[in-house]
């Protein structure tokens, strides 16, 4: 197994880079960095639909999220595959295509993670920033989105763990990343493929474990920040009301 | 100041306000005061319009405040509201809770903004908490931070909903110090409340509602002495008997 690791780890790693396109885990990370990074924003717009009083925005919205989370992810490939060179009438790469899909993918289901976190706050705070006169569009941005999001981070990380594995699909449109790299090394060996995939386990494993502390710490950290910081009295000497004023 | 006439709320079937018609005169300090479920935090929420009316008007300052072509944002400014829950920005310090407004809203420049906010939080006795936060701060503390980001766009009119209800009893105190030291400045005040003491040293007027309706008001050494209506001797009552 070891021979293995050490002959083809860089091909599991980058790909063919720098003598031919980058591939392996490196593009796994680029794709699920892409596809997570673009879909933040257009899951915050249609979570921001979904909850809007307005029946134009939320009902759109809701279907599309409904729709996207109704379908399987390979099924959403293949209708970017055809639909997205269609709508644009030209060819795209796979890796757009891929791109085009997990952006998609992801922004429905982060759009539930920023809808609960935003109704999880209470109505209150954005009763007081509309009572100070800021406007929707200000209280979301300096009261609710903050806050909300905040909380959220667990969540988003997890997120971006389900990303980096879903990448995997990429494999069925010959995205070069890391199952790909994983299976050319199989077919070039061709009698090893108990070892070549236990260590494309093992590579899945490392990161996505990784990332799973890292979720834990944050939210450790966040529950620390909300439970800790208790009422601190020192300093109550200088408090003219509490004095009598 | 603010003029209520003939306002009427329903929450579906149930009539949340029943054709309330008064005013609160300029410099006036009105408690309102009632049983739960009597419609008084209801009708504190229509004067900033954090509830909507179906029937009949508001105006304040000779505003209109639920005509459809307000500008709500604008009219907010003019004023302040604090909640039982307080409600202040968690992920913000106590000043920048204060200059959230002057800034976002009144345009001024950080340092402006700071300035005053620094002495509203003198004012409230705060001012050496302004880097706090809110969870570093007592419940009273809160409360007094709420009213001080309340007075930053410096509105003509401050509303109170059960600011002191949510409190630890010796925490009471210093909320209504502050909310006294308003009144004595001229402030215009409209303040749901159950502290019968505040309402006696300090409000001119106090309304008694029940069900909905505004049942009777009068000067507080009337009202608590020798309220009118059968429905505000059983509430005094039973407030005595606490």
């Amino acid at each position: 197994m070891w021979e293995i690791f050490s002959e083809h780890l860089p091909s599991l790693l980058i790909g063919q880079y720098p003598n031919g396109p980058l591939g392996g885990l490196a593009l796994t990370l680029i794709l699920s960095v892409l596809g997570l990074g673009l879909a933040f924003p257009l899951s915050i717009a249609l979570a921001l639909c979904r909850t809007s009083p307005y029946a134009v925005f939320r009902i759109p919205s809701t279907v599309i999220v409904y729709m996207v989370r109704g379908i399987p992810l390979v099924m959403l490939v293949f209708w970017s595959y055809f639909l997205v060179p269609g709508l644009i009438g030209g060819t795209v790469s796979a890796f757009t295509t891929l791109v085009v899909t997990l952006v998609v993918y992801q922004a429905a289901y982060m759009s539930e993670i920023v809808r609960a976190g935003i109704e999880a706050l209470p109505r209150g705070q954005a009763e007081a920033a509309r009572s100070l006169g800021l406007g929707y569009g200000r209280t979301m941005k300096e009261i609710i989105l903050p806050q909300a999001l905040y909380n959220m981070l667990p969540s988003l990380i997890s997120q971006f763990i389900s990303t980096v594995k879903e990448t995997s699909i990429g494999y069925v449109i010959s995205v070069h990343e890391l199952t790909y790299s994983a299976s050319q090394v199989n077919s070039a060996l061709l009698t090893r493929p108990l070892e070549v995939f236990a260590t494309l386990s093992l590579i899945y494993f490392v990161v996505c474990y990784s990332l799973t502390q890292c979720a834990q710490i944050v939210d450790k950290r966040i529950n620390r920040r909300r439970t800790g910081a208790a009422v601190s009295t020192e300093g109550n000497s200088h408090d003219p009301v509490l004095q009598g004023q | 100041m603010i003029q209520f006439s003939k306002v009427n709320k329903w929450y579906g079937e149930y009539h949340a306000l029943a054709d309330i018609s008064e005013e609160v005169g300029k410099g006036e300090v009105v408690v309102v005061c009632g049983p739960s479920g009597s419609g008084k935090s209801t009708l504190i929420r229509t004067v900033n319009r954090l509830e909507e009316i179906q029937k009949g008007q508001i105006k304040l300052e000779g505003v209109d405040v639920h005509h459809k072509k307000l500008d709500l944002n604008k009219f907010r400014t003019k004023v302040g509201f604090v909640f039982q829950q307080f409600n202040l920005f968690p992920h913000m310090s106590a000043i920048d809770n204060v200059c959230l407004a002057p800034v976002k809203v009144g345009g001024k420049s950080k340092a402006q903004a700071r300035e005053k906010g620094m002495a509203l939080l003198d004012r409230v006795g705060l001012a050496h908490k302004a880097a706090s936060y809110p969870q570093q701060l007592s419940g009273g503390q809160q409360q007094r931070v709420a009213i001080a980001r309340a007075l930053a766009m410096d509105p003509p009119v401050m509303l109170f909903d059960e600011p002191t209800s949510a409190l630890d009893p010796e925490m009471v105190g210093e909320v209504l110090n502050v909310m006294k030291s308003l009144a004595r400045d001229g402030m215009t005040m409209m303040c749901v409340t159950h502290e019968m003491n505040f309402a006696r040293e300090v409000s001119n007027r106090v309304w008694f509602m029940d069900h909905g309706r505004l049942v009777e008001t009068g000067k507080p050494d009337e009202f608590f002495r020798n309220p009118q209506s059968d429905r505000a001797k059983r509430f005094l009552s039973d407030l005595r008997s606490h």
